[in-house]
């Protein structure tokens, strides 16, 4: 079994609009899902994060370049019975109960007989959706065609689970319960790849993370590293060095990087400063994110490139 | 799988408003079509009838057109195909499915229509014969070859012009029966065009049996045979030709 739940090699997409209108979205994407993660997939609305999962899903085609679920070439239908997909801003036929809705897709996902009843009353169960099953999902609110099509990506206990802004509609109770079923979900052993613009959801789930604009992928890899590489912060009294901010209280903080621990501390101890605590500063993901697009778009600015032109 | 896509797509179909809504107006219609009957100058039974019959054949091709139009084009547009198509299915498997499921909608529908206006017929004193029935279904098979046609026309362009094209289409394809009457007046060149051009439609003529049915007028087995045969090759192809488009469609 591969290592990657998803890979993109090279991957590049344009879609094609009226007569000869082409619109790129994503360009030469490179991208690695590993199995077993939380991955989340950082960008502004239209920067290629729906394009990418609909390319996964199967929902898009033409692309150049290589993609590939579990080790597999993606285009086969039975690769498909591995994943689960919530699509961003979820509709489903008005007419049908959400009993008879769930069984319909369970049937499509191959589930059938007494696994398929387990299956319903499992997801039942875990979107307090048992109440509800005769009821019409055309009458439901934004929030509950959500809990809706949760329930149906995890229906089948899929390997592989593609939530495209999971978090749009939900109440803060909702969105929190949201939270502890991808958790579950990803203790049952199924990777995570959701898509959104709310950073704070990437914090509190995923351990891998990837930053796209204007469908390029600017920056990806472990959520730990990126916090890890945060400067770290010397409070300390007695001798002050040059760059350090006095506090006021008699002692000063200086901030560097980590690579320069080692001197830095060496040179406060040898001029007689007395350390009272070394920390690291917390990365505000948010802070990073912004700054790595705006960095992006000032080099397109000045290379005079085009949205997916520019160079990553 | 292409049975559970048509089980739901026919589900859901059946409980829309419009689909009972249009019951109802044929309902309206056939209780006028007694009206007319009753001040007509010539039997007026023979008149209730055929209208009762003309009625279900023009409410079943509307309906068929707006369906057939509205069937995968709201799917792309509500993105409710994405938590279908993104399970293990082929695209052709989705298609067939939709087709079918709508198919037996329409065919419920119709079936329904016959069936109170048979009984409508017979509480109004008109004579009922088997030939109406058959009649009746050489309508629910140009109802279905309609549905096809707007659904292959979808696939090809925009609804509103699917729409339009569907129903020119049935225009074309009851003109093509009275083609072999007109053709001898076309010299070499006009006539090859003619036949070729003659070809690309459904002749629906062949399903256009209910004024005979109405007048007693028998059709040989044969004949129906044919019809039926004519009718499911037609849907075949399509059907082929919609999911050949939608192979590759972006969604």
């Amino acid at each position: 079994m591969s290592a990657d739940a998803v890979q993109f090699r090279d991957v590049s997409f344009t879609y094609r609009g009226d007569w000869l209108q082409r619109i790129r979205a994503l360009e030469r994407v490179d991208l690695r899902v590993p199995a077993g993660s939380a991955f989340g997939y950082l960008g502004a609305n239209g920067a290629g994060k729906s394009t990418s999962i609909k390319l996964l899903v199967g929902l898009l085609q033409g692309h150049l370049g290589e993609i590939r679920l579990f080790g597999d070439a993606i285009g086969a239908p039975r690769l498909r019975a591995r994943l689960g997909y919530l699509p961003e801003q979820p509709f489903f036929y008005e007419n049908l109960g959400v009993g008879e809705y769930l069984r319909y897709l369970g049937k499509l996902s191959g589930l059938s007989g007494s696994a398929l009843d387990q299956a319903c009353d499992r997801v039942y169960g875990l979107l307090d959706l048992g109440d509800l099953r005769e009821r019409r999902l055309g009458s439901f609110s934004k929030g509950m065609r959500q809990r809706f099509g949760l329930a149906q990506a995890i229906l089948h206990s899929p390997d592989l689970l593609l939530l495209d802004e999971p978090f749009s509609g939900l109440d803060p109770l909702w969105r929190a319960r949201f939270k502890d079923i991808m958790a579950g979900e990803r203790r049952r052993g199924a990777t995570l790849l959701f898509s959104t613009h709310i950073l704070s959801d990437v914090e509190d789930l995923c351990d891998h993370f990837a930053v796209i604009d204007h469908g390029v992928v600017l920056e990806q890899g472990r959520l730990a590293d990126l916090l890890g590489s945060a400067p770290l912060a010397l409070t300390a009294s007695g001798p002050r060095p040059e760059n350090a901010v006095d506090l006021g209280d008699g002692s000063w903080r200086l901030v560097f990087p980590e690579h320069e621990r080692e001197r830095r501390l060496a040179e406060s101890l040898a001029a007689g400063a007395s350390i009272v605590r070394l920390e690291r500063q917390r990365i505000a993901l948010e802070d990073h994110f912004v700054a790595k697009v705006r960095e992006f778009h000032a080099a397109g600015s000045r290379l005079g490139g085009s949205s997916a032109e520019r160079p990553s | 799988m292409i049975l559970v896509i048509a089980g739901a797509t026919c589900r859901e179909a059946v409980r829309s408003r419009a689909f009972l809504g249009l019951l109802v107006i044929f309902v309206c219609g056939i209780l006028l079509a007694r009206l007319v009957g009753a001040i007509s100058a010539t039997d007026g039974n023979i008149v209730t009838t055929d209208l009762v019959f003309s009625l279900q054949s023009l409410i079943g091709v509307l309906v068929a057109v707006a369906t057939g139009t509205a069937l995968v084009h709201t799917e792309v547009r509500q993105h409710t195909l994405y938590t279908v198509l993104s399970r293990p299915m082929a695209r052709w498997r989705f298609v067939l499915g939709k087709y079918l499921g709508l198919a037996a909608a329409l065919a419920l529908g119709q079936i329904a229509m016959l069936a109170t206006g048979l009984a409508w017929l017979w509480a109004t004193g008109a004579e009922l014969h088997g030939w109406l029935l058959i009649g009746g279904l050489l309508t629910i098979v140009e109802v279905l070859v309609m549905a096809a046609v707007s659904l292959c026309w979808t696939a090809l362009s925009s609804p509103l012009l699917a729409a339009v094209l569907g129903l020119a289409t049935w225009a074309a394809g009851h003109a093509v029966s009275s083609l072999p009457g007109l053709i001898h007046h076309l010299d070499g060149c006009k006539q090859q065009a003619a036949i070729v051009l003659a070809s690309l439609v459904p002749d629906l003529g062949r399903f256009a049996y209910r004024n005979d049915a109405v007048h007693r007028t028998p059709i040989e087995a044969v004949d129906l045979a044919l019809a039926f045969a004519y009718g499911s090759l037609w849907i075949a192809l399509l059907v082929a030709i919609t999911v050949a488009v939608y192979r590759r469609k972006q969604l």
